[in-house]
């Protein structure tokens, strides 16, 4: 059932970049294939195998979880945030936060969660940007920071 | 003579400090990474990828760490499987099947040496056949022209539709998925922006990294929130630790054949570790006859699949230095880590580049030494890895994705990217949609189509040369063989079943 909703909206998708595909157009000929056949071949080839899923799915047992669903949107929504407050925060801060908020999610208590999140905010940025050399954004702390 | 040469050449890239260095790193973290259930030698490499890359490594190191972490990985999920019953990764599923049994009875020590010995075998055997086998095919791939290239990667991707199995259509939707992503971004030859959205971020593609971690980390981190447990119980090591001659020679003979039997699948494009080791299993199965106690802990049960997943994975890596197609999807990464340092797998690697290919098989043996040195004493140290609970791990493996890919452009739209590519990868594993098809497809699209385009301007349009030659005419008729393959399966066990019936 799945499959099937998923092919035919890779199907609807693929319809929508094709006609997007349509319009690559190069001003000047460099190559006898130009930019849109391979594309548009790829789309058509995509499109094909979505119909056939759409008639045959094939059998998978998959039935929704609502507890197991909501948990998955929280954790996107955790990383999502962690991904936006990245540069803002800075590294520290949003890393003791995301880790606190994912070590929860995957059923850790709390005070362990907590110390764990802001040993790895801490040591972690000094490993990345003392030790590997990996610029880390230093966000809210910037201001303490004489560069 | 010459190949003696190179190799020699060869260990003294690898015999340099810092190459030594990173390959005992390597082999250390591919162990931890491989024996950790969920996390296999895709996300081990992934994971390291874009720190190799932000440390500044030469070409040479950076490979030498990624061939060691690959290595480590098929080594380390061995031990999940003995004292877990869970396999650390995919290929170690076969382990379990004997090795778990004999951990029950108390001969876990016994189990772990010799499956480690097993593997080092295995490795070793098949190193010696890429260093045979690799030259021979890189000479004869020079003759392959864009167009023979091109048919080439169709016949990779077919080999996956064909090899992987019970999901033909699936298998080739994600690998054309994997495709259609890479005509992200400007178009090379003619500048045209495709697929950008008119986003600044995208136009430059979407990046290696990105895709691998985004698919392989973040989606797994989704994956793991419907398991978490948190730290199994083990089974104790004890008793005798250590295989005695008497167990080696019984198993001499099976490691020694797996090991072959590895490392030639491990060479076709597509098929990997996991059909390696089921394969040399059912064999060695079907051999020993009513004699054997397979399933109850017999030692060929264990010797078998962990030679030959060590096997396949060695020799995957000639597919990969030879023609620049990758032959499993770890490979894909490691093609991808080449890409990103400007060096095109391929032929003329081995001219251009004699360091990197050289000093990457030499470094293959020097792994297998240091990682077969590592097993056997520090066992006791990487099971008491498999306690570290989840809350803890996936926090870690979340924070060190986001480090990976803020370091190659350092802006948040990547970040996000890679969040909502990990949500889609989720969202395709769910489905059953090989991912390892996807990330090949990623890793070929742009040679795919750089190859397509020049072969059509060579003969102005005309088709024709697609098929003109007699090695693109055999590869056609190899992807041929390898699309109906499904098919036949699939004919022959509804005829099975009728016969049953009837």
């Amino acid at each position: 059932m799945y499959v099937r909703l998923f092919a035919a909206s890779w199907l609807l998708f693929c319809a929508v970049l094709a006609v997007i595909a349509w319009g690559f157009q190069a001003p000047f000929a460099y190559d006898p294939v130009g930019p849109r056949a391979y594309p548009l071949l790829l789309l058509s080839l995509m499109s094909a195998g979505s119909l056939w899923l759409v008639i045959k799915p094939g059998l998978l047992e998959q039935t929704l979880n609502t507890r197991a669903a909501i948990r998955a949107v929280l954790c996107v929504l955790a990383l999502l945030a962690y991904a936006l407050l990245f540069e803002v925060l800075g590294f520290v801060i949003s890393t003791t936060l995301a880790t606190f908020a994912l070590g929860l999610l995957f059923t850790g208590r709390p005070l362990p969660c907590a110390i764990s999140a802001v040993l790895m905010g801490v040591l972690l940025y000094g490993l990345f940007d003392y030790l590997l050399d990996v610029p880390l954004p230093l966000g809210l702390f910037e201001a303490f920071v004489e560069s | 003579m010459e190949t003696l040469n190179f190799l020699m050449q060869g260990f003294e890239v690898a015999t340099r400090p810092e190459n030594l260095l990173v390959a005992l790193f390597g082999a250390f973290v591919g162990t931890i990474v491989g024996l950790l259930p969920g996390l296999g030698p895709i996300n081990g490499v992934a994971l390291l990828l874009p720190l190799a890359f932000a440390l500044g490594l030469s070409p040479e190191t950076a490979l030498i760490l990624l061939a060691a972490v690959y290595l480590g990985c098929e080594y380390g999920g061995r031990i999940s499987a003995i004292l877990l019953n869970v396999p650390g990764d995919a290929a170690a599923v076969m382990t379990t099947l004997d090795g778990y049994p004999l951990a029950r009875q108390g001969k876990a020590g016994i189990a772990l040496s010799l499956s480690a010995v097993s593997s080092f075998i295995g490795s070793m055997i098949a190193t010696c056949g890429v260093v045979l086998f690799a030259p021979i095919l890189a000479n004869w791939a020079v003759a392959f022209g864009p167009a023979e290239y091109f048919v080439l990667m169709i016949f990779a991707i077919a080999c996956l539709g064909g090899m992987v199995g019970d999901k033909p259509v699936k298998t080739l939707m994600a690998a054309l998925i994997g495709l259609a992503l890479a005509t992200v971004g400007v178009d090379s030859t003619t500048g045209v922006y495709r697929f950008t959205f008119g986003s600044v971020s995208l136009s430059d593609g979407i990046q290696f990294v990105i895709v691998v971690i985004g698919f392989f980390s973040v989606s797994e981190v989704l994956l793991m929130l419907e398991k978490t447990h948190n730290g199994q119980k083990a089974v104790k090591a004890s008793g005798r630790l250590l295989f005695n001659f008497k167990e080696f020679c019984f198993t001499f003979w099976t490691m020694v054949r797996s090991a072959v039997a590895g490392f030639v699948i491990g060479v076709l494009p597509g098929a990997g570790a996991t059909i390696a080791s089921a394969m040399t299993y059912m064999t060695e199965k079907r051999m020993a006859g009513p004699n054997g106690k397979f399933g109850d802990g017999d030692l060929r049960g264990l010797a078998a699949p962990e030679a030959a997943n060590n096997a396949s994975a060695c020799g995957s890596l000639i597919p990969m230095l030879t023609l620049g197609v990758p032959g499993s999807g770890t490979t894909a990464v490691m093609i991808g880590a080449l890409t990103l340092y400007n060096i095109t797998p391929g032929p003329l690697l081995f001219e251009q580049q004699p360091d990197v290919v050289w000093g990457l098989i030499a470094s293959l043996f020097i792994g297998n030494v240091i990682l077969l040195v590592m097993n056997i004493p520090l066992v006791g140290l990487f099971a008491r890895m498999l306690s570290v609970p989840n809350w803890v791990l996936v926090p870690a493996i979340t924070v060190i994705s986001m480090v990976g890919v803020y370091a190659v452009h350092s802006t948040t739209f990547d970040l996000v990217l890679m969040i909502g590519l990990g949500v889609f990868g989720y969202i395709l594993r769910k489905l059953d949609f090989p991912l390892s098809a996807l990330i090949l497809g990623f890793v070929l699209g742009e040679l795919m189509e750089d190859n397509l385009r020049r072969a059509l301007s060579i003969s102005a349009g005309d088709l024709n040369i697609l098929w003109g030659s007699p090695i693109s005419l055999c590869l056609w008729a190899l992807t041929a063989l390898m699309l109906a393959l499904p098919g036949l399966r699939w004919w022959r066990s509804r005829r099975a079943a009728q016969l049953a019936n009837a």
